[in-house]
């Protein structure tokens, strides 16, 4: 019950005028990004994240957390009516959701869309309420050594639930890593891997990097196909909004489903989008009316909406107790916390109380205000998507560019964004995996430092890591994550079953 | 028009290159184990071996018909590259011109040039949306949020 007390001291933080308008700010601008193609959840809250220095982390953190919960339910509204994805992780929405609207149903798609991401967020804070501060105190225990296994085991299941190509994924990560040691190494104060060029001691900000990969590279992505805004129509029928909640109930099997899925996910990084394409491929299998999942299903729209937002929310729950983020978004916001002073992991629980619980109560009525802004602000967005991609175009790259120069005023990061772009564009094309290259370049210091504190403990001996129970279950854990992409590739050979097509589809999902 | 095979080899040389890159410059630091833990190199030196590793296995299965790939054999038409470079082309001049005509004059330029010259608008339209970028730019960042963007050499030299 202590967890409760905890939250109504929270709510007397997050539940007051100031921290509300920050909530509507934080949305509608979520929603905004979340609309535009080409401005995601990601690079949208890098964005904001120059602006909220001056500000109180608890402050800062509510309106970046908010826009994270526009940015999703953002995605949603452009997938449903205009059948584009504003979000990778809302393309699993468009496949029943567009095709329920074309067929004159848009409020109804729409308020279930809204109706099921509301339960998933839910499920997903409600997860973090009770679990969150346990894990902490667990992980209170934890030296170097188990730090280590459970970023191994972070990494280990991007590789193995990820859903992208492994080898990939693999590849992907370890940029990532080589990114992060660019510059002054924290133990020994040497310079690495500079590459000649000297204003590179300084490292790479993660900002520089969300910037060109989501922003430039997603927009490099979108201009190949002209988009066709044919809207369908984007009235809201405010009585049939109040039935098709009401009928949500009547699938609680395909909400308790894909919220657990959700969570799963969110709380071992396989992020947002992994989890809504699971979750539809899941229901669509054992759904009644599985086989009429693509021609605008009730539970089609619930389950990818469901998982997406349950993954999304949960994600904040091992950044907040361990300092592992669980999303590419959750990636940048705890790097947000860095910047503030804040040290993200279990001592937050600890010596941060108001923080924490200000969050954890501020997601509860931060999802409440996003479900009213959303539907009240959908007329008004899809006026915006009628306006030319061209027009729009420049527009975020002149965003993006000032994003990465106000960083830290430099001019060689806005140039490295541009190359980052390319890459990002480069990447999306052939199924790389973006969220955990972020990922390792925000904790990839870490992720090296406790491995290297554990080797100074051990006297450079691996045995180190399998020490204990907890460390050495942690480690196999991570090991058996790796391996299962191959041992499913064995087990499809042994059985004859053509694997190589499951990939193919999947990879066309997987944008 | 590039098939996904060209894509995915010229990728891999890209990933691997940085590999290779990465392992070199940490032989600098010094790798493996010293007196004081585990030495500066070893853990980017480790990194970049798993790059070209993985980029050499990339690699080959870009070679390799694979079924995977042979269902996209066209992963950019001249259409699409078209459009690729006539956004990218402009935002990398627009990015280049930044020290010299600064934030403000860059980017309205690069607007005017955008919108004007392909005649996806009217001169005017594109000359007033200009301007309120670089407005909107110099309101939000100088006034509100106080972060001071470049303003050229050209400023510099005019005295502003």
């Amino acid at each position: 019950m202590d967890n409760l007390s905890e939250l109504l001291h929270g709510f007397t933080i997050a539940v007051t005028v100031p921290h509300l308008a920050l909530m509507v700010v934080g949305v509608l601008l979520g929603i905004l990004v979340g609309v535009l193609p080409g401005l995601g959840a990601p690079n949208g809250v890098s964005l904001l994240l120059p602006l909220t220095f001056g500000m109180q982390p608890v402050s800062a953190i509510i309106l970046l957390s908010s826009m994270y919960w526009g940015a999703l339910f953002g995605g949603s509204v452009t997938s449903i009516l205009f059948n584009i994805p504003g979000e990778p992780s809302s393309v699993a929405t468009t496949f029943d959701g567009y095709p329920m609207a074309r067929d004159g149903r848009p409020t109804t798609a729409l308020a279930t869309a809204f109706g099921s991401a509301a339960f998933g967020a839910l499920v997903g804070v409600i997860l973090i309420t009770f679990l969150a501060s346990w894990v902490a105190q667990v992980a209170l225990a934890f030296g170097p050594a188990e730090y280590f296994a459970v970023y191994f085991l972070a990494f280990a299941s991007f590789v193995g639930m990820g859903g992208a190509a492994p080898i990939k994924t693999v590849v992907a990560l370890a940029i990532g890593f080589a990114i992060a040691a660019i510059g002054i190494d924290t133990v020994s104060g040497s310079v690495r891997l500079t590459m000649g060029i000297d204003e590179l001691v300084k490292g790479v900000n993660f900002v520089v990097a969300v910037m060109g990969l989501f922003g430039i590279g997603e927009l490099l992505v979108a201009v190949e196909e002209e988009f066709h805004a044919r809207a369908v129509s984007s009235k809201i029928d405010w009585l049939e909004v109040f039935r098709a909640v009401g009928r949500l109930p009547r699938h609680s099997v395909a909400l308790l489903r894909s919220a657990a899925i959700g969570c799963w996910m969110g709380i071992t990084p396989g992020g947002p989008t992994a989890a809504s394409f699971m979750s539809y491929g899941i229901g669509r299998r054992f759904s009644r009316r599985g086989r009429y999942f693509g021609t605008g299903e009730v539970e089609g729209i619930i389950s990818p909406e469901t998982a997406d937002h349950a993954a999304g929310t949960s994600a904040l729950l091992p950044m907040l107790s361990l300092g592992i983020p669980g999303s590419a978004t959750a990636a940048v916001m705890m790097g947000g916390l860095m910047i503030w002073g804040l040290n993200p992991g279990p001592m937050l629980f600890v010596d941060q109380k108001d923080f924490v619980w200000g969050l954890i109560a501020s997601m509860y009525v931060g999802n409440i205000v996003a479900v009213a802004l959303v539907l009240l602000t959908v007329p008004v967005f899809a006026a915006l998507m009628r306006i030319p991609f061209v027009v729009i175009a420049p527009l975020i790259v002149i965003i993006c560019v000032v994003g990465a120069y106000s960083v830290s005023s430099s001019y060689l990061d806005v140039v490295m964004m541009l190359g980052f772009g390319v890459v990002g564009y480069l990447f999306k094309k052939l199924f790389y995996p973006l969220a955990p290259l972020v990922l390792a370049i925000v904790i990839g210091d870490k992720a090296e430092d406790a491995f290297r504190q554990s080797m100074l403990m051990s006297k450079g001996s691996l045995g180190i890591f399998f020490a204990n129970k907890l460390v050495t279950c942690l480690v196999v854990a991570g090991i058996a994550l790796l391996l299962l992409p191959l041992a499913l590739q064995l087990f499809a050979r042994i059985f004859r079953k053509p694997a190589s097509i499951e990939t193919t589809t999947q990879e066309k999902v997987i944008i | 028009m590039i098939s996904r095979r060209a894509l995915e080899v010229a990728t891999a040389i890209l990933t691997g290159s940085f590999g290779v890159a990465v392992a070199v410059q940490s032989l600098d630091n010094g790798i493996g184990w010293s007196t004081e833990g585990v030495e500066s190199g070893t853990f980017p030196f480790l990194t970049g071996i798993i790059i070209v590793a993985g980029s050499l296995y990339n690699l080959t299965r870009g070679v390799m018909p694979a079924a995977s790939l042979a269902s996209v054999p066209v992963a950019i038409t001249s259409i699409e590259l078209r459009r690729l470079a006539g956004l990218f082309v402009p935002a990398a001049i627009f990015v280049a011109a930044i020290p010299l005509l600064g934030m403000y004059v860059a980017s309205a330029a690069y607007v005017l040039a955008v919108l004007a010259i392909p005649r996806h608008r009217s001169v005017l339209l594109s000359a007033v949306t200009a301007a309120a970028t670089a407005l909107a730019l110099y309101v939000v960042f100088e006034r509100m949020f106080q972060v001071s963007l470049p303003h050229g050499a050209l400023a510099a030299a005019l005295g502003f």
